[in-house]
């Protein structure tokens, strides 16, 4: 009895020590031969869709006169590299829009959010760096090739507000403000598949939290705008950008308004 | 029969095993850790599928950051510290940017489009970060070769490069000196 259940014990154990939730799954890069250039993938298990793409011995895209380009003009960089590997990203370039572009020493960073039918798909990004000879070298991407989404609400937005306010416990104690709004599409992973839903995204901040020196955090709240049901309650930390001294005194409540959130 | 318990009871315990592989800390304090205090203990994997624990990050200068990539300011932070990481790497400075409460995708994505190559852990529920008294992101702990949180930097601070410097200048004066005429300052 004993003899006969060892290895089979020994086999589960194997299987377990080498699932990637061990650690030691690799990398699961695949490399691929592209019209002829050779690309090393990484996908998303789930879409198929590549996470991150990088040339093999050559650059996913060379800019000529980069050094010449504007601002603007280094943003239109974007749809020329998903025009370029449209099979392999299986979305088009009139699907995205511009997250942010910046020089940091002598590289470009430039980023864009996928859309579907104008609205931007939530945590969805392409983007990469562009180095001072005008060349890109690799691509990250969190991107949806077919997205099944309703293309109009069925909620008004009125409705939709009330019910993301009443998420919010002592809503009007708190003196909740909101602070942010918008139309999304937000993706749910499931095993097997991915739910779109599209919602009105709320974020609500307690008058507090507005402060910089605050701890007070605020909340997200996703109506779907079909069903009215809520999709998404998440407590939310804020962004800064600025940074509070060692000897900072808080001012008093309502005299400063913090940068981050012009 | 003894013996077969025994097996059974390792089985198990190596089913049991993967739960310590979230990012999960062992005490439980939920404010900002005390400048000159030791670093709040944490168990967590990065997106490459490595193991990060105080114990094995003694010996190093290490700088725990904790970032989303929907936080504008954390995003042009980072290749100015994977620049640092780059160079000081092999000298003792480790940086670990853990991502709070996003998928593996998202930070992987984010981090490939940077091109930054630092260990990025992944806090999905965001445990870490509230037991490290996180309340704005991104925010910085400088944590000492003894594990003593000697600094915490709150808010976008390094995208003055000059700020990530000083901080590393008292650890790696030699190296930084020698290389203050190749810094580039960061182009607005």
């Amino acid at each position: 009895m004993i003899k006969s259940s060892i290895p089979l014990i020994i086999i589960f154990t194997l299987i377990l020590v080498s699932s990637p939730i061990f650690g030691s799954g690799g990398p699961d890069y695949e490399t691929v031969n592209f019209k002829g250039q050779k690309l090393s993938l990484k996908r998303d298990p789930l879409t198929r869709s590549p996470l991150i793409i990088r040339g093999v011995d050559s650059k996913l895209l060379e800019i000529r006169n980069f050094s010449k380009l504007s601002r603007k003009e280094i943003t239109y960089t974007g749809p020329i590299l998903v025009n370029k590997y449209k099979s392999l990203l299986q979305i088009a370039s009139d699907q995205l829009k511009l997250k942010g572009a910046e020089k940091i020493s002598d590289t470009w960073y430039v980023s864009y959010w996928q859309t579907f039918h104008g609205l931007i798909i939530y945590e969805s990004s392409l983007g990469y760096a562009i180095d001072s000879s005008g060349c890109i070298k690799s691509l990250g991407a969190l991107i949806y090739p077919n997205v099944k989404a309703p293309i109009a609400s069925k909620v008004s937005h009125d409705e939709a507000l009330k019910i993301g306010q009443s998420q919010i416990k002592d809503f009007k104690k708190l003196r909740c403000i909101l602070l942010a709004e918008s139309v999304l599409i937000y993706p749910v992973r499931k095993k097997n598949s991915i739910d779109f839903y599209r919602v009105y995204a709320f974020n609500f901040f307690p008058k507090e939290a507005l402060h910089p020196a605050s701890v007070v955090g605020g909340w997200a709240v996703f109506i779907d705008t079909q069903t009215a049901k809520k999709v998404l309650y998440e407590e939310l930390l804020k962004p800064l950008g600025c940074c509070i001294p060692e000897d900072f005194v808080p001012p008093k409540p309502g005299e400063l308004k913090p940068k981050w959130l012009n | 029969m003894v013996k077969l318990k025994f097996l059974m009871f390792i089985f198990i315990g190596l089913l049991v095993f993967p739960m310590a592989f979230s990012c999960e800390e062992k005490t439980g304090k939920s404010s900002l850790p005390k400048l000159g205090t030791s670093a709040i203990d944490f168990n967590c994997e990065d997106l490459k599928g490595r193991t990060w624990n105080l114990d094995k990050v003694r010996g190093k200068i290490v700088l725990l950051r904790f970032w989303a990539d929907w936080c504008p300011y954390c995003r042009y932070e980072m290749p100015i510290i994977d620049k640092y990481y780059r160079i000081l790497n092999k000298e003792g400075f480790l940086v670990l940017a853990v991502n709070v409460k996003q998928s593996a995708e998202v930070a992987l994505a984010f981090t490939a489009q940077l091109d930054v190559t630092f260990p990025v852990p992944l806090d999905p529920d965001g445990k870490m970060a509230r037991r490290y008294g996180v309340y704005a992101i991104p925010t910085n702990f400088l944590i000492d070769r003894q594990g003593i949180v000697q600094e915490i930097l709150i808010g976008e601070v390094f995208r003055k490069e000059q700020v990530l410097k000083d901080l590393l200048q008292g650890y790696f004066s030699r190296r930084l000196g020698a290389l203050e005429k190749s810094f580039p300052r960061r182009v607005a």
